[in-house]
């Protein structure tokens, strides 16, 4: 076997006599760890998968522009292209009249209308949607110069479910991303002081090895071994946390995604997330480790 | 094999450690570094083992000069030299064997002759036999052989040892000390830091007295 080959086989199997010697406070920080990751990447679950739930039509606003009646087609195509031309415009549909009033006859009650088709009272309009990455202000401005154009007879403005709630999803959203934070924050401080204390409980075969020329590698190498067993560890638990909470959620919420939107069925869990925390969770322990260790190192000289 | 030329070590710009401390030590050459404690004796260990830097003067150890010396190259000196403390510092959760093979699997020796020099090493520390036994089942002058098995197992051309019979019994004492002149008889630099005066004036070496810091006698100890 070679030089190399030997020392990290021999790293491995001293990061795991190290983690049964202390197998009880291993499996604390383990559960500790990953329980406290699940917190940040449950929030992220519901954050991204409640944007999923929402149907199109409620993340999208919409306006619907009515035109004057005495529009010539050229006035009327030189509004309909400098509205396709604006940024957070998404679709523009030109609704003629006939069909306006077509589409209205066909509604329940209102068939007799119909009969006013030679005399038709309805202007124009266009249809105006939205993007869906659109923000309130800027659709505001929008409607604001739509409101004041000469061409324009009058507009209604539908605006989404997510600029509507858009304060409250905002206020949420940063206390998600506080919680999430603290909580990442507490996950560093709980893992550095773990791996500090076991190297402090270490100091004199630490001090050992310097002497007898260990290279800081070879120092080191067992206690990111054992970190990164422990990351992964704990990384495998926080995913199966937010996996379950997940299921939890969607079980109760089963009922009322249907009513949302009937193409739903359950709340699809993003894989992203998952991932995120067991790279959190092993860099987590593994830095931890690395900065207790040399810090000891450090220490020494 | 040392030389240590006008070297002063002060602690946080004020407590000084040594003042101004000249020897040169010759290949080959034992010597015993006495004085009381907090005379010196550990920080001038330090010094030869580059745990502390010198706050002026050189220090070398076969011709090098450990200040230029960090990290890897630094790791590499200390592989030369053979340490011996008062307190073996052994791993528990190793063997005996794994233990004194210590030094060997740091220094990257490969697996066919770490066995040989493992064995060599606990022969002639007369613990052939207890190479698969745990340090805590044996004795203290046991596990202070398994010590010096591991600080010459590597064949270092330098060892130090710091109060290496301070926990011993003067029979075990003697023993211990005569493994010493078998090495230096070999050809090890050896540097014995002591405060026992039984021990120095028992053996006809070569004697370093430090106090307060300075080298205040440099002579030939007399065999009683």
């Amino acid at each position: 076997m070679n030089r190399w080959l030997l020392d990290h086989t021999q790293a491995v199997s001293d990061a795991w006599k190290r983690t049964s010697d202390r197998f009880t406070q291993f499996i604390v920080l383990v559960c500790l760890l990953g329980i406290l990751l699940a917190i940040p990447g449950w929030l992220a679950q519901i954050w991204i998968g409640m944007a999923s739930l929402v149907p199109e039509d409620a993340v999208r606003s919409e306006a619907i522009v009515f035109l004057k009646q005495d529009l010539d087609v050229e006035a009327r195509i030189d509004l309909e292209r400098s509205l396709s031309e604006m940024p957070s415009a998404d679709e523009v549909v030109f609704v003629p009249r006939s069909a306006a009033l077509e589409q209205l006859s066909s509604q329940d009650g209102l068939g007799p209308i119909a009969d006013l088709k030679s005399n038709n009272p309805l202007p124009d309009a266009l249809r105006l949607k939205f993007t869906m990455q659109g923000v309130g202000a800027s659709e505001d401005q929008i409607i604001e110069k739509l409101t004041s154009d000469q061409r324009v007879l009058s507009l209604r403005y539908y605006p989404s479910t997510r600029i509507q709630y858009a304060s409250l999803v905002e206020m949420l959203g940063f206390l998600g991303i506080g919680l999430s934070a603290l909580t990442i924050i507490g996950v560093l401080m709980a893992v550095f002081l773990v791996a500090a204390a076991d190297v402090v409980d270490d100091r004199r075969r630490i001090e050992l090895y310097t002497l007898l020329g260990a290279s800081r590698r070879f120092i080191r190498r067992p206690y990111l071994y054992r970190a990164t067993i422990l990351g992964v560890l704990a990384g495998l638990i926080a995913c199966l946390v937010v996996t379950l909470l997940n299921e939890v959620l969607s079980s109760v919420l089963a009922s009322n995604l249907e009513a949302l939107d009937t193409r739903l069925t359950n709340f699809p869990m993003d894989g992203r997330i998952l991932i995120g925390v067991a790279l959190i969770a092993v860099l987590a322990s593994w830095v931890g480790a690395e900065r207790a260790v040399s810090r000891r190192l450090k220490a020494l000289h | 094999m040392i030389e240590f030329e006008s070297v002063a070590k002060v602690y946080d710009g004020q407590r000084e450690a040594l003042s101004n401390v000249n020897f040169r030590l010759a290949p080959g050459e034992m010597a015993f570094l006495t004085g009381h404690s907090g005379a010196g004796k550990s920080t001038l260990l330090r010094l030869i083992l580059g745990f502390e830097t010198a706050s002026s003067g050189v220090v070398r150890v076969a011709g090098t000069d450990l200040s230029t010396l960090s990290g890897e190259k630094l790791a590499r000196y200390r592989r030369r030299v053979g340490v011996v403390f008062q307190d073996p510092n052994l791993e528990d959760d190793l063997s005996v064997y794994d233990n004194v093979a210590l030094p060997l699997r740091i220094s990257g020796f490969s697996e066919s002759e770490i066995p040989k020099r493992v064995k060599a090493a606990l022969s002639r520390v007369d613990l052939s036999d207890q190479a698969t036994a745990r340090p805590r089942v044996l004795s203290g002058g046991q596990q202070q052989r398994v010590g010096i098995a591991r600080a010459i197992v590597h064949r270092p051309a330098l060892l130090v040892a710091d109060e290496p019979t301070g926990n011993l019994d003067p029979e075990l004492s003697a023993r211990v000390m005569r493994m010493f002149t078998q090495f230096q008889q070999l050809g090890v630099t050896i540097l014995v830091a002591t405060h026992e005066r039984a021990v120095v004036e028992s053996l006809p070496f070569r004697r370093l007295v430090i106090e307060k810091g300075s080298l205040v006698s440099d002579g030939m100890g007399t065999n009683r």
